[in-house]
């Protein structure tokens, strides 16, 4: 579904993405790793459309996707949430959704509308006048239902779960799996915890300075000594 | 032709001078506080008409307004400051407007003090004409003030980059809390950059008033100019200032010796729209202009 | 707010039966009431580009007289009806805010200073392209307003109601525009740009439209001027008088809201007119000028909101 081909990225004097070549097929749950400044993000905002690569190419299905601007990547299917959340402010949580609803998919579905808000339980705040009354968790997954709304093929989520004590954290991840299950959506998850990859993820691609090191399952990763070395700061790929 | 091409280019150039001298306060409170203050022109114009008030009611020499000049005005200009200084949101836009609702008030103000006549010196040593190598001919005025133009502008670039005062305007215009942290008063520093414009601004409107025709509607046009050659300049740049001032003073000359005087300001508009939207950092500066 | 009809309803029979039954023989009051409506629908227009499309024009000037222009010379030159020619008036207006596209890109200041140029040049295009715009001498005897169904239109109380058709209609599209999908989108881009790119909103192509809707609005509002006042030159039909007079009008009734604009416009027009000019004959435009910086001062959201909240205040104190 999603082929990024020698994708590199360079900011001034400083290579973010270097040589990245990644497959995403459908319906796969990959969890993307690596210390902090290896370029996770970039590569979210390479794929989002946020940042123009320096380098490489990208298709999205039969799309050539760098050529799409950044508004027309929700079109076809591709989805992210950000870090620090960015919901819509002068709107409530539902406006939000039949914003990102009506732009992202072209229709407009309510009923579509109330099951996002009642699977991220958001419905009863739904109507209330300020998003900026929401607690992290709200915030978090009205990030994620925005996403939702517009029907995507392809989730990315930026550390969604960060800052979220164990049972939001807890609660949040049954709700990606399900997610994962019955939508049969492709998920990239970047994620620090080695147990949340490993219970949600078959695949986990590993990054580090801006390079792929590794792409394997879960178990063989975290059991990896380069993958280990790169968290703890010694010597990187 | 060739002659008329060498004049138009070199009365081009002296207009530079004027143009920089009512560009440069503009520039600098542009620069230092991010604030176009759309009213400046009018602080120029104000200038102007106390130089002809000077020179009619009390037969002064034109010069020796300046004194008188440089209060009023800098008054005016302190007043804006404290004016501006009350947005609390939307700075960029409000103080926009803001100052817009004061060009109008001095414009009006002009209007209604001194009526809608049009006026000039009667110092005929302003408009002697200086000829040099028997081809290139301009007035005593037009040589005078493109020189105090230059020297201004290189003044202020010196002020800005070599003086302790310069440099805390540009401390606190990067980084407000860093400079107050290290001992810069932003308020002072900030009604010091409006005061040295509009000590400016007093020098641009007696240049305006022994060089040309002054009438109440000149301050908006002075204004528009004004902010065209700091576009063109580029944000932070004060020597840009006197090269894109000479720019559009020659572009103005050849425009009206080959084409029309109508198109005058014409020619003026498409450049500032080109730089705009080609090279939004100006010609010689630096920083972003785009949304 | 209330959304029972009978407020609305009032209002409606007051504008088309109540002011023409009171004042429609006094041709004065008429003119001024006609000029104050003609500001207003210009303000509505800069409301919704400041509101909808974030950002401030200092040049709408140029739509009006781009407006007046083609209107007047369909008819003139061309022979059209007038209606038709307003609407392509409007459509000029909106093709001429194609042209000024480019500055969607600049920031705040330069994007407003940037239409300013632009109204100049058009100013300067008027008067100098004399074979299509007659030039500096302007165009006379423009066609008035025809007579429909027995209604003659070119008469004071004809021309008022075609400019207060123009001005509900226009804020009826606003309001519209306001509460859609579109309109809830486009309050978001002011603060997150990015985000809203990434839920698929197309912020530029959004941001173009509601330019061309305002320049529309306001080329046809330019063009009924041309056909009420018969008589159109480059100076006039670009005045900046069109480009501040709205401004101040919709800063003062409440640029935030859909009816604070023409509230403005009516108030700001008719106190100009009949109080102002008394005083000041020469520079009554002086207090103008006080207003705006009053106003940006104390209630940047217009100075009839700052009124109303202390009304409300009041109220609430005594209850």
């Amino acid at each position: 579904m999603l082929r990024l081909d020698n994708i590199s990225v360079i900011f001034g004097g400083l290579t973010a993405l270097s040589g990245v070549n990644l497959n995403v097929g459908n319906g796969e749950f990959i969890g993307l790793v690596g210390p902090n400044g290896a370029g996770k993000t970039t590569l979210f905002n390479v794929i989002s459309g946020l940042v123009k690569p320096t380098g490489g190419s990208a298709r999205f299905d039969t799309t050539d996707l760098l050529k799409r601007p950044i508004h027309a990547r929700a079109r076809i299917g591709i989805a992210r949430t950000f870090q620090i959340p960015q919901p819509l402010h002068e709107l409530t949580v539902r406006q939000n959704l039949v914003v990102a609803q009506k732009f992202g998919t072209g229709r407009s579905d309510a009923r579509r509308i109330d099951e996002i808000l009642d699977f991220l339980r958001l419905t009863e705040k739904a109507d209330r006048d300020a998003v900026s009354d929401l607690a992290l968790t709200e915030h978090k997954a009205l990030e994620v239902g925005k996403a939702l709304a517009t029907d995507p093929k392809l989730l990315l989520l930026d550390e969604v779960l960060a800052g979220l004590e164990t049972t939001g954290k807890r609660q949040f991840t049954e709700t990606l799996k399900h997610l994962h299950e019955e939508k049969g959506l492709a998920i990239i998850i970047i994620e620090h915890d080695i147990e949340t990859i490993s219970n949600l993820c078959q695949r986990a691609v590993v990054l580090n300075f801006g390079k792929i090191i590794a792409d394997e399952t879960p178990e063989r990763i975290f059991k990896d000594p380069e993958v280990m070395r790169s968290y703890t700061g010694e010597q990187g790929a | 032709m060739f002659e008329l091409t060498l004049q138009a280019i070199y009365s081009g150039v002296l207009t530079g001078g004027y143009y920089a001298l009512v560009a440069l306060g503009l520039a600098l409170v542009f620069g230092t506080m991010k604030i176009i203050n759309l009213a400046h022109g009018e602080l120029v114009l104000l200038s102007a008409y106390i130089a002809y008030t000077a020179e009619s009611q009390f037969g002064l020499n034109p010069i020796a307004a300046i004194p008188f000049a440089l209060v009023l005005v800098g008054i005016v200009a302190v007043a804006v400051y404290l004016l501006v200084g009350r947005i609390k949101r939307d700075r960029e836009l409000n103080s926009l407007i803001l100052t817009f609702g004061v060009g109008i008030i001095l414009t009006n103000f002009v209007l209604l003090v001194w009526a809608a006549d049009i006026h000039s010196t009667t110092t005929t040593w302003f408009q002697e004409a200086v000829v040099v190598g028997d081809v290139l001919f301009s007035s005593r005025s037009e040589i005078l003030f493109f020189l105090v133009g230059v020297a201004l502008v290189f003044a202020t670039w010196w002020w800005l980059s070599r003086t302790w005062y310069g440099r805390a305007i540009r401390a606190v215009s990067s980084n407000r809390d860093a400079a107050m942290l290290m001992g810069v008063n932003p308020r002072q520093t900030e009604i010091l950059s409006f005061v040295v414009a509009s000590v400016l601004a007093t020098v641009a409107g007696i240049a305006i008033y022994t060089g040309q025709v002054i009438q109440p509607s000149l301050g908006h046009a002075l204004t528009i100019k004004a902010f065209i050659i700091t576009v063109l300049a580029g944000m932070g740049s004060i020597p840009g200032v006197l090269l894109g001032a000479v720019l559009i003073g020659v572009i103005e000359a050849l425009t009206v010796t080959y084409w029309s005087s109508a198109l005058q300001e014409f020619t003026g508009m498409v450049l500032f729209l080109v730089v705009l939207l080609v090279r939004p950092q100006g010609l010689f500066g630096f920083g972003a202009r785009r949304g | 707010m209330r959304t029972s009809a009978v407020f609305p309803g009032l209002i409606l029979i007051v504008l088309y039966a109540g002011v023409p039954v009171a004042v429609g023989h006094v041709d004065y009051v008429m003119s001024l009431i006609i000029a104050a409506l003609t500001i207003g629908g210009v303000a509505v227009a800069w409301a919704l580009l400041g509101n909808l499309g974030g950002m401030v024009s200092f040049g709408h000037a140029a739509f009006f007289g781009v407006g007046a222009y083609v209107s007047a010379l369909l008819t003139l030159d061309a022979g059209w009806p007038v209606f038709p020619s307003m609407l392509v008036g409007g459509v000029g207006a909106a093709i001429a805010s194609v042209v000024t596209m480019p500055a969607l890109r600049l920031r705040g200041p330069y994007f407003a200073l940037a239409i300013l140029a632009f109204a100049h040049i058009f100013r300067i295009l008027a008067t100098e392209l004399e074979s299509i715009t007659r030039g500096a001498g302007g165009l006379l005897s423009i066609p008035a307003l025809p007579t429909i169904a027995g209604f003659d239109l070119s008469t004071k109380i004809g021309g008022y109601y075609v400019i207060l058709t123009i001005v509900l209609l226009a804020m009826a599209g606003y309001a519209w525009l306001r509460q859609s999908t579109m309109g809830l989108a486009l309050l978001a881009m002011h603060d997150t740009e990015d985000a809203t790119r990434i839920v698929g909103v197309p912020s530029t192509r959004l941001k173009a439209l509601m330019l061309v809707v305002s320049a529309f609005i306001t080329g046809v509002v330019g063009a009924f001027n041309a056909h009420q006042i018969n008589f159109l030159d480059p100076d006039y039909a670009f005045s900046g008088t069109w480009t501040v007079l709205p401004i101040v009008a919709a800063i003062f009734g409440g640029y935030r809201t859909i009816s604070g604009p023409l509230v403005g416009a009516l108030v700001i027009y008719l106190v100009d007119q009949l109080v102002f000019k008394e005083f000041l004959p020469h520079g009554h435009e002086i207090i103008l000028g006080a207003l705006l910086v009053a106003m940006i001062v104390l209630s940047p959201t217009g100075l009839v909101p700052l009124v109303m909240g202390m009304v409300r205040r009041g109220r609430h104190a005594a209850a």
